[in-house]
């Protein structure tokens, strides 16, 4: 190109001239416009001067370029294949040299087979910028993020299916690409396996394990000693609210959500509908349970019939204290609301989960003029429950409340582990706080990581 | 008799609970299938235990028309409804939608389920205006601080609050919005993650007491 554009002009220009100058020269009229000549040559010459461009000397020198065709660049370096560790298997982890200095707009293209030779498939497309070591999201204990290195995790399940993802050997290289140059690192092998333990979960495990030995040493503890709990408004209302029944002769509604029985508030619930169906016996009033659940209702049938059997009036006991309403949110709310407006209870307990139904319910029953006492572990509920009740029990008080009820050593023991278990988070939080925050101001960023790894949920 | 009773009922909740809590330590293709198969089982056991359900419903309002107890004739809407929305389910094949337009089912879903259900949410906005008025009244300081959170909240949302807002305070340079956002962002996310705290710690607390059978009278007691 250079040597066509270049060239062609030269020649144009000088060949007119050669032959302007062969024809002056030869001709007679050379002499006579001698002057002319002159003047033309000189006209030619400065034009000449002015319009040709610097000179390229390299540019005529340089040979044609070669056909063109793929220019190579060196390949990463370090390339290794393993499987991804703590996981259940369908991934398997890359990692090569990061290479100080490489340009941003290289790429890195990661490629796997199932073949040893050909069959390649394209798992993934990245700068040269991305994903570090310091990106894979695993604890210091269990990953070590300070090398610089290039790590990558590789889920073979969305590319050749969960059946063939573990335990085949699959073969990965590594592209590197930087403009029409690319390189291909050497193939490397590795296969999935199931992992038996997250390491990244020791932080979990410990604290686990902590408070399995404080809930044992509770627990024997109580057994000797005896242990002081704080008294619960809310739960010490109980009495008072089935009182108030028995004196208006009216029944009281224990309404225990929308949950599951795997859920624990449901669970709670039972523990407290067991407490409070005791003194119900014992005092003769009336309860009934509408439930969302069929399962809930069986397991509270069990825990009412036992109750009324434990205050020693079993003849008062009746299949339909517990009645299945309806496994529709809004059904069951409009059902329960229907009850509480026809035979206004004079007390109610609202237990266990709740989600929008919660205000439908306590609203209802706070316009009936019964006393209401509600529990949940839903927080962002517990506002309607405040607003619409008399007493409410705030998360873990519900899960307290049987223990509190009973008021038996072993139960009671529990809420002191819930107790040890506060001020763990307390204690943590106040001198993470401050750590995190002296480290932040200071640079400490190893400190920081390692406070922040040590209290993460992996 | 207190071995079935109550000995192997307790060792299942033991096993059955050590084993799904070690699921979460334990990755293993073995774990993942195991929580599979006990979800799988919970919901065989939902599907009887919704029958056993059906069955009481029945039974309950069938003894309400049968003895004319009070409210007897609401019990009759209970069998309509149940009727209404099952016998054009089986006309249907289960099917709410078909190439011909909207089957039986369809249109008892869209045309009474649905219906009713909107009816019922739709009065949840009337209950939150009563609510909110039984909140507003100021009995303690806990209360007017409550109000005063509610009040920049409802005022922030809507203009003719936040006019009043830049003519009252304007010269503050905070706007409505942004206190809303401290409020929301600050307070109120504090707030909420003391009880969520307490709320794991509680539930890890009550895992505990019945997986190790400290906490047993869902089986009832000696």
């Amino acid at each position: 190109m250079i040597r066509r554009g270049r060239g062609n002009r030269e020649n144009l220009c000088e060949n007119p001239c050669a032959g302007s100058m062969e024809k002056y020269i030869l001709g007679d009229s050379m002499i006579k416009h001698k002057t002319s000549f002159i003047f033309v040559l000189a006209l030619f010459a400065a034009t000449n001067a002015f319009s040709a461009k610097p000179p390229v000397p390299a540019a005529k020198k340089t040979p044609p370029p070669a056909p063109a065709q793929a220019v190579s660049i060196p390949p990463v370096t370090g390339l290794k294949a393993a499987d991804m560790p703590y996981d259940a298997g369908g991934a398997v982890m890359l990692e090569w040299d990061m290479r100080p200095g490489e340009a941003a707009d290289t790429l890195y293209q990661v490629y796997v087979s199932s073949q040893e030779t050909g069959g390649w498939i394209k798992a993934e497309e990245f700068p040269s910028s991305a994903k570090t070591a310091k990106e894979i999201e695993l604890p210091f204990w269990a990953w070590d993020a300070a090398p610089a290195r290039h790590a990558l995790k590789v889920e073979l399940a969305n590319l050749f299916g969960e059946a063939k993802a573990t335990g085949t050997v699959f073969h990965f290289k590594v592209s590197t690409i930087k403009g029409k140059a690319s390189g291909d690192s050497a193939a490397v092998s590795a296969a999935a396996v199931s992992n038996w333990f997250r390491l990244d979960r020791l932080n979990n495990l410990l604290l686990l394990i902590v408070l399995i030995v404080v809930f044992f040493w509770a627990v024997s503890h109580a057994k000797r000693k005896g242990l002081f709990i704080r008294r619960i408004a809310g739960l010490d209302a109980i009495d008072e609210a089935i009182g108030r029944a028995t004196e208006m002769g009216k029944p009281i509604y224990y309404v225990p959500g929308i949950g599951g029985m795997s859920g624990i508030s449901t669970i709670a619930s039972t523990f407290i509908l067991g407490e409070v169906s005791k003194k119900v016996a014992q005092y003769d009033t009336q309860i009934k349970v509408p439930h969302f659940d069929p399962i809930v209702m069986t397991v509270c049938k069990e825990v009412v019939k036992q109750s009324f059997l434990e205050a020693g009036r079993p003849d008062s006991y009746r299949e339909d204290i517990n009645q299945f309403i309806s496994q529709d949110q809004f059904s069951y709310a409009a059902s329960v609301d229907g009850m509480i407006t026809r035979e206004k209870p004079a007390a109610i307990f609202f237990m266990g989960h709740f989600m929008a139904e919660s205000l439908l319910l306590a609203e209802v029953g706070a316009t009936s003029g019964a006393i209401q006492i509600a529990g949940t572990d839903v927080e962002h509920q517990l506002p309607f429950f405040f607003t619409a009740c008399d007493y409410t029990l705030i998360g873990e008080e519900l899960y307290a409340a049987g223990a509190y009820l009973s008021k038996e050593p072993m139960l009671l023991s529990a809420l002191k582990v819930q107790d040890f278990g506060k001020l763990v988070v307390m204690t943590a939080l106040f001198f993470g706080i401050i750590l995190v925050s002296v480290g932040a101001k200071l640079h400490w960023d190893p400190l920081v990581s390692v406070i922040l790894n040590l209290f993460k949920a992996y | 008799m207190k071995l079935i009773k109550k000995h192997i009922p307790l060792a299942i909740v033991m096993i059955i609970g050590v084993l799904t809590l070690a699921s979460y330590y334990v990755p293993h293709k073995t774990s993942v299938n195991y929580i599979e198969m006990m979800n799988k089982w919970e919901n065989v056991v939902a599907a009887f235990a919704f029958l056993l359900g059906l069955i009481s419903l029945f039974l309950s309002h069938y003894g309400k028309i049968s003895r004319k107890a009070d409210g007897w004739g609401y019990s009759i809407f209970v069998f309509i409804g149940f009727l209404a929305m099952v016998v054009p389910a089986f006309v249907s094949h289960g099917k709410q939608m078909t190439d011909a337009g909207l089957t039986p089912l369809g249109w008892s879903y869209r045309h009474i389920y649905t219906a009713l259900q909107g009816t019922m949410f739709a009065v949840l906005a009337f209950y939150i205006v009563s609510t909110a008025y039984r909140s507003f009244r100021i009995k303690s300081l806990q209360a007017f601080v409550l109000f005063v959170a509610a009040f920049i909240l409802i005022l922030g949302k809507v203009p003719l609050g936040q006019i009043i807002w830049d003519s009252l305070l304007g010269w503050t340079g905070a706007s409505s919005s942004d206190v809303i956002e401290w409020i929301m962002n600050t307070p109120a996310v504090a707030g909420k993650r003391g009880i969520m705290i307490g709320i794991s710690i509680g539930a890890i607390v009550t895992s505990m007491k019945i997986i190790f059978g400290i906490e047993k009278q869902y089986l009832g007691k000696d």
